[in-house]
């Protein structure tokens, strides 16, 4: 089971289905929600390079456009992955399949993208099953559709 | 009540007895025991916990689901009520044009009226000139016959004098009352 893991989008309901998603197939023990990338930018700010002991979310889901905040999923993850280390299984979860917005995530280093429908829980189960991989860092790129 | 005396094993038989269990990721940190009431207390828990976030789960689902379909319908209204407000918008530029040509038609009638108007009064006058002249070299050649054949002039002068006043007072009269109707008319 993932220790800690970090959903950050911006629709509150989306937190409450996959938070219940995520216990109830076993994916994840503690599960952390942002709704602003503002909000998840200024915690990875705090841990590092200040904290880098700090005990960091293991995998961390982001979607694509966050409302309201300064910048969309990709951004952060390019943050997530240069400016901050680098040190969690990260990807995008987003209703969007647009392809560009596909290789721009790629090229960022998302490692997945989960495409986000009434009925995720196959598509967790499917990534929870993969995650050894994306965490040894062996698994290429996929998309869970 | 449960005390902090309690060891787990009662803590958790004082628990199942008042039918409370426990909820959340915690149940998930529960090592297996090999104590039976401690498992199936424990199973109990981790089993109610998948039941409740399961309906959780559909709840919230169905929640998510209205909510699209609202945020949809709102985006369908809005849209409608833009194509309301175009159509508005476009039957008062219609509206705005028909006015303008209407006024334009009543402008172009009153000048063709205006036109038609001074015509007639055109005619009316080089017809009446053209009597004014007419009686007036008719009774002046009249006159002057008279004048040189020798007869009577008495009685035709005194008439060409008349009528040569009254066509003099007309003709004025005439040109008076046309030159009246025209400084109204503009004014108009």
């Amino acid at each position: 089971m993932i220790d800690s893991l970090m959903l950050i989008d911006d629709e509150n309901l989306f937190h409450l289905v996959f938070e219940d998603a995520c216990s109830m197939l076993d994916i994840a023990l503690s599960i952390e929600s942002l709704d602003s990338s503002d909000e998840a930018d200024r915690k990875f700010k705090a841990w590092f390079p200040d904290d880098p002991e700090h005990e960091r979310p293991d995998c961390v889901f982001v979607d694509l456009n966050i409302i309201g905040s300064s910048f969309d999923g990709i951004e952060m993850i390019r943050k997530i992955n240069q400016e901050y280390g680098n040190g969690c299984v990260i990807g995008i979860i987003s209703s969007s399949s647009d392809q560009q917005e596909i290789d721009k995530a790629k090229e960022v280093g998302a490692q997945f993208w989960i495409i986000k429908s009434d009925d995720i829980e196959p598509r967790l189960e499917e990534f929870y099953s993969d995650y050894p991989g994306y965490q040894d860092k062996t698994a290429s790129f996929k998309i869970y559709k | 009540m449960i005390s902090s005396r309690d060891t787990v094993k009662v803590a958790i038989q004082k628990a199942a007895k008042k039918k409370v269990f426990i909820e959340g990721n915690f149940v998930k940190l529960f090592a297996e025991s090999s104590d039976e009431d401690v498992r199936s207390y424990i199973n109990e828990c981790k089993r109610r916990d998948q039941a409740n976030r399961k309906k959780r789960l559909a709840i919230t689902k169905q929640v998510q689901q209205q909510n699209s379909e609202l945020e949809n319908a709102a985006i369908i209204n809005k849209s409608l009520i833009l194509e309301l407000q175009q159509s508005l918008e476009k039957l008062e530029m219609s509206k705005k044009e028909a006015e303008q040509l209407r006024d334009e038609a009543v402008e172009d009638l009153e000048t063709i009226q205006k036109r038609t108007q001074f015509e007639l009064i055109g005619t009316i006058v080089k017809v009446a000139l053209w009597v004014i002249v007419g009686v007036g070299v008719l009774t002046t050649a009249m006159y002057g016959l008279a004048l040189i054949s020798g007869t009577d002039t008495q009685i035709i002068g005194s008439t060409w004098s008349n009528m040569f006043g009254i066509l003099l007072t007309n003709a004025f009269s005439i040109v008076g009352t046309i030159m009246g109707v025209k400084y109204a008319t503009e004014k108009d």
